[in-house]
């Protein structure tokens, strides 16, 4: 036992450390050999030991080696050991395989009508416009007459209607929130107001009994045609992308004069003409105009102090058009391999 | 409405093809909604070349002719033309050919000769109006070429959407005028036959408010035959089907000036006269379509010196039709009040051009020259001579004269965002034919009885817009006020539940406000459930659409069954909408709710291989309920509520008296009636319930920087004690309780019959400084003094 130590021991045990600690599999070979060279009865215990059948003035230099040693050796260990508990633990957290799915919930979202009418309204509160509701059966009086829908006039026959009863029915359009709205409220005003709509027609691929419409409407001291026409743009640009080409031409709402509606470029074509908009290169968006003189007199407001212009137009018909939908019926069916369609954004905009 | 291109050329120059007419007119007002091509129809007919003309041998009129069409040997064609000649190069219809109208030729002997083909007329050929002589080609083509879709002219058709206002646009006049405005060109209106008004016929109105004009103009010598082929084929472009020369220049006339006419077979109405009266009780006629009609005091007639010969505007009768037998007509150009015309068409469902027309209030000043038109044309047709003296019957002669309305420039410029001054708007309506004359304010404005659609200033406005142009008009943002708005918090509290739910995996649905009447036993409400009566549609689509929906469960079960489990193994869904609930009195409008309603069936969580399956059940749905409840405020205050009924085993939520969601178990019953599969739990919140009024912001409480102590107690109880009462006596017992959550529960086993253990995790801490062991004992042995003093309560110990 009492061999005398050498400094070439020294650097063998060193060596034999290093190569013991790497070869270790696990924590538990690793700290056998932890044992083995740093332990109480270990490699370095006895080369301190053996230090005394040294000459003393060799003493404090192999000594010096040997504390060396054994912070290298400790040093090696640590390192090997927190290598092994990586190992380890990233082991225990893939389960062995990372390219298992991972763990999910039922996946969940929004109606594709609700997310289209969510993203209308977003673009109309910047600019200005709040929200307003009113009732989906409605009186004949705010549906038509004080629309200026006379009774027994052919302009009725615009939009077959559901009756309650004489009086009461389901609204054909969301105009009436209009009067309804101003007779409340005092210019200047700005709302949107979306709702529920009902014709009574037969469903057909772009008809249904009911579907979802969005009324805009703006009074104030000196609002035009171009105040009309500069918001409608923007909503449109800002909803199908900066692109869009629009079209104002003149039209007939018995609520509004002059009145007017917005084509954009059809978006399957770009303008060619195609099926989707019967060869004509445009799609019709929105019906608009001023609100006629009598709406105001209907509403309590002076048409001479005020004017205004009021819009309106199908979400339905504008969901279909963003996301490419053929059937409008297919908003309603509920089918949920359908509507999970729309949960999900594309990275690729199609329209450009 | 269809409209002929070629026809409006009779009244208007169109250098214009026929797209860029279409496009304009569009953004003039008239909207062109297709624009159709026709060429001329005829297939099967070649380019051949006139060798040799000979003699028929056994007719005289006919000639024999060898024609050269490209083939091995040149065909024998029969002709009857005097214009063909050798040399001529002749469109021949070869065996197998359709000519225009779908007439087939083929190979035949006509007078004992060997015909094997037909040399064509223009009209034959669909090209040209003349039928005298074979068509002569003033081109050369190598013989036996194809000829199909070479000759003759592609004519277009417009579909036009004309709305209710302008019923002078139901015309190719009426358009024609509007293509002059457009292009600032010069209207040719058609020839008349000169009449004088008198009263040739005994015309009598009984009241002029019925009908305010009536116009009869008398045809002698009448040869009922066809019209001419010019006629034919624009009516057959537009869509009319062509009937007899009287009943077509008739109809010719309605789609030329728009006022609908009417030809009786004069020598059929009784005692020589017109009658426009109410019709009498009891009476009858026959109309053109063959119907027996029962007419009543509200329908407008016309009748002879007896019976009723036609209802006014709608239809004539079959009493007084023209025949082939007829020789003396009368021709009615007439105008009546459109409501009683619209009340006649809806009562007997009875779409007639003339009605279309008619409802819409024509022009009251056209009633003569529309009359005299038609005369023109059966005169030039050699149909019958039509009489000078013909009757007019006017009721007001006011009604005639133009309209005057004032026009404020200003006005104009203030709704067009423009600057224009009052001679800048006069040239505007001068194009449409309205002529004005300068006002202090601006315009006074002269509106003749074609644009009886004009009343008022404001239609004045919109007129001259157009007639400057909506492209035109620029973006004037400046005008805009400042008006800053942000979603109301009601949205943003729908989106904020909403979102909830969507993130926690529900799928949104929207499904319908009708609601079949038979989902009411279906679903089992009791009657005296305020949902068992729903609103009636008076004309519904369907019986099952027919009621307005009181609740959203039964969609929602709808929804269940439309997702088959094969397609959807989770269900989680949920809808925000409304429901309606009758007014109490049964009149006025229904009370309308906003409610959100959600359920989940199936299985709990995708299958996946970290999870074991789990079937969903009541508290997955309670979970969401609870947390819905949370963000509508009520982290406490509500009372719980259950009951046993048809519809299945229901619980519900009131804050005080007001109840704000019910929730629990479908009845196995209501899924059969539904014919769903599998257990479904459900919760439906009355949204008004809780006005966004009343709800208040979050307000800060300090968070103690100290500590907490856990402890779990496991407390056995009579199974008669719920956990809510369990909960209830451990909070208000307890000084610093922090959190309390249950996480273990059990019943029956070795705990004996009728008893049940909740095993708590309470955690302890305080806002002033670490608890100590010997404090947080004291806290847990006084709640389990209460709990043993108040519910018999035990500690349970291993």
């Amino acid at each position: 036992m009492n061999e005398r130590p050498e400094p070439s021991r020294v650097s063998e045990i060193g060596e034999q450390a290093a190569r013991a600690f790497a070869e270790a599999g696990d924590l538990e070979a690793l700290d056998r050999e932890r044992v083995r060279f740093l332990g109480r009865k270990g490699e370095i215990t006895v080369l301190l030991r053996s230090i005394g059948t040294l000459a003393p003035e060799e003493r404090p230099r192999f000594g010096d080696l040997v504390n060396e040693l054994k912070a290298r050796i400790e040093e090696l260990f640590e390192s090997r050991r927190l290598a092994l508990v990586a190992e380890t633990a990233e082991a225990d957290l893939y389960a062995g395989d990372p390219t298992l799915p991972g763990r999910r919930l039922t996946a969940g979202g929004h109606h594709v009508l609700h997310r289209t009418a969510a993203e209308i309204k977003e673009i109309f509160f910047g600019m200005g416009y709040s929200l307003a509701e009113g009732p989906d059966v409605e009186l004949d009086y705010y549906n038509f007459e004080a629309l200026n829908f006379p009774p027994d006039h052919p302009s009725r026959d615009l939009q077959d209607t559901f009756y309650i009863n004489q009086d009461i029915l389901l609204r054909t359009h969301t105009s009436p929130v209009q009067v309804r709205y101003m007779e409340k409220h005092a210019p200047p005003l700005r709302i949107i107001a979306p709702g529920r709509v009902y014709r009574n027609e037969s469903p057909d691929p772009s008809h249904s009994a009911e579907f979802l419409q969005i009324e805009g409407l703006y009074v104030d001291r000196a609002v035009s045609l171009g105040d009309l026409k500069s918001d409608v743009l923007f909503f449109i640009r800002a909803f199908f992308g900066p692109t869009a080409k629009v079209r104002f031409r003149p039209h007939f709402f018995p609520f509004t004069e002059p009145s007017a509606e917005f084509d954009m470029s059809c978006f399957a074509c770009r303008g060619a003409g195609c099926a989707v908009c019967g060869k004509t290169g445009w799609i019709e968006i929105m019906g608009a105009g001023m609100v006629h003189p009598h709406v105001f007199r209907y509403a309590g407001y002076d048409p001479d102090a005020y004017t205004g212009f009021a819009f309106g137009m199908g979400i339905d018909r504008i969901a279909m058009l963003k996301y490419g939908i053929d059937d409008i019926r297919r908003l309603l069916s509920n089918d949920l391999r359908f509507l999970r369609q729309f949960w999900t954004e594309r990275k690729a905009d199609v329209l450009r | 409405m269809k409209i002929s291109v070629s026809w409006l050329r009779r009244y208007v120059e169109i250098t214009e093809d026929p797209r860029d007419l279409a496009n304009d007119l569009t953004m003039f007002g008239l909207n062109v909604e297709g624009v159709h091509a026709l060429a001329p129809e005829f297939r099967g007919v070649v380019f051949g070349k006139v060798l040799e003309v000979k003699r028929h041998p056994k007719a005289d009129r006919l000639t024999m002719c060898t024609v050269d069409v490209g083939g091995a040997r040149p065909l024998n064609v029969v002709c009857g033309a005097s214009n063909v000649r050798a040399g001529l190069g002749i469109p021949v219809a070869l065996d197998g050919a359709v000519l225009a109208g779908g007439a087939k030729i083929k190979r035949s002997k006509i007078r004992g000769e060997v015909s094997e083909g037909m040399i064509c007329s223009e009209i034959e050929l669909g090209v040209g109006d003349d039928a005298a002589g074979i068509m002569e080609l003033d081109f050369e083509e190598k013989p036996g070429t194809s000829l199909d879709g070479k000759l003759g002219e592609t004519s277009y058709v417009f579909d036009v959407e004309v709305t209710p206002n302008r019923p002078d646009l139901l015309s190719h006049v009426g358009i024609a005028r509007e293509v002059a405005a457009l292009y600032r060109r010069e209207l040719r209106l058609p020839e008349l036959f000169p009449l004088e008004a008198g009263d040739a016929f005994n015309v009598t109105i009984e009241n002029g408010r019925d009908c305010p004009r009536y116009a009869a103009v008398l045809v002698d010598d009448v040869v009922v035959g066809p019209s001419p082929p010019w006629m034919q084929r624009l009516l057959t472009s537009v869509g009319m089907r062509p009937i007899n020369n009287i009943v077509d220049a008739t109809n010719f006339v309605l789609m030329e000036l728009g006022q609908p006419l009417h030809a009786f077979d004069h020598d059929r109405l009784s005692k020589d006269a017109i009658v426009v009266r109410r019709a009498k009780e009891g009476e009858t006629i026959t109309t053109l379509d063959g119907t027996l009609r029962e007419l009543e005091p509200g329908i407008l007639v016309i009748a002879d010196g007896e019976r009723p010969v036609a209802i006014a505007g709608v239809m004539g009768g079959m009493d007084a039709e023209v025949s082939e037998a007829t020789t003396r007509i009368l021709i009615e150009s007439a105008m009546f009040d459109p409501k009683l015309v619209r009340r006649a068409r809806q009562r007997f469902k009875l779409d007639t051009e003339a009605s279309y027309r008619f409802e819409r209030e024509g022009d009251v000043g056209i009633m003569l020259e529309a009359a005299s038109r038609a005369a023109r044309l059966i005169a030039d047709m050699r149909a019958g001579s039509p009489l000078a003296r013909c009757t007019d019957a006017i009721h007001e002669a006011r009604s005639l004269e133009p309209r005057s309305i004032r026009l404020r420039t200003a006005q104009v410029n203030r709704l067009m965002g423009t600057a224009l001054d009052a001679a800048d708007v006069a040239a505007l309506l001068d194009r449409l034919g309205l002529p004005s004359r300068p006002t202090g304010e601006g315009l006074e404005v002269s509106v003749p009885t074609v644009r009886r659609d004009l009343r008022e200033e404001i239609d004045l406005v919109e007129e001259a817009a157009r007639v400057y142009g909506y492209e035109k008009i620029g973006l004037d943002e400046a005008t805009h006020s400042s008006m800053f708005a942000s979603a109301s918090a009601s949205e943003r509290r729908s989106t904020g539940i909403t979102s909830y739910l969507v993130s926690r995996g529900f799928a949104e649905v929207i499904t319908s406000s009708f609601m079949d009447p038979g989902d009411l036993e279906r679903m089992g409400w009791d009657a005296s459930d305020e949902r068992s009566r729903p609103l009636r549609v008076a004309n519904p689509l369907t019986e099952n659409q027919s009621t307005l929906r009181t609740s959203l469960l039964p969609g929602l079960l709808g929804v269940v069954k439309r997702n088959a489990p094969s397609e959807c193994e989770e269900i989680r869904i949920f809808e925000l909408g409304k429901i309606f609930i009758p007014a109490a009195a049964g009149s006025g409008l229904p009370r309308e709710e906003h409610h959100l309603a959600g359920l989940v069936a199936r299985s709990a969580a995708p299958l996946q291989w970290l999870e074991k399956e789990r079937r969903a059940d009541f508290f997955d749905m309670k979970g969401e309920l609870e947390s819905l409840l949370e963000q509508l405020g009520f982290s406490s205050g509500l009372t719980m509520s259950a009951s046993r009924e048809r519809s299945g085993r229901i619980f519900r939520w009131h804050a005080g008296s007001v109840r704000i969601a019910e929730g629990g178990v479908v009845a196995e019953g209501t899924l059969e009636r539904f014919d769903v599969d599998s257990p479904i739990f459900f919760f439906d919140l009355n949204l008004d319930a809780v006005p966004v009024e009343s709800m208040g912001w979050p307000r800060f409480s300090p968070v103690s920087p100290y500590p907490a102590v856990k402890r779990d107690l496991c407390i056995v109880v009579s199974e008669k004690v719920a956990y809510t009462e369990v909960r209830g006596v451990i909070m208000r017992n307890a000084k610093f309780l922090d959190s309390i959550r249950l996480f273990d529960y059990y019943r029956g086993g070795h705990l004996g019959e009728g008893k049940r253990s909740y095993t708590f995790r309470l955690n302890f801490r305080s806002a002033d400084g670490t608890l100590d062991g010997v404090a947080v004992d004291r806290e847990v042995q006084r709640i389990l003094g209460a709990l043993q003093r108040e519910l018999q309560a035990t500690l349970r110990t291993e």
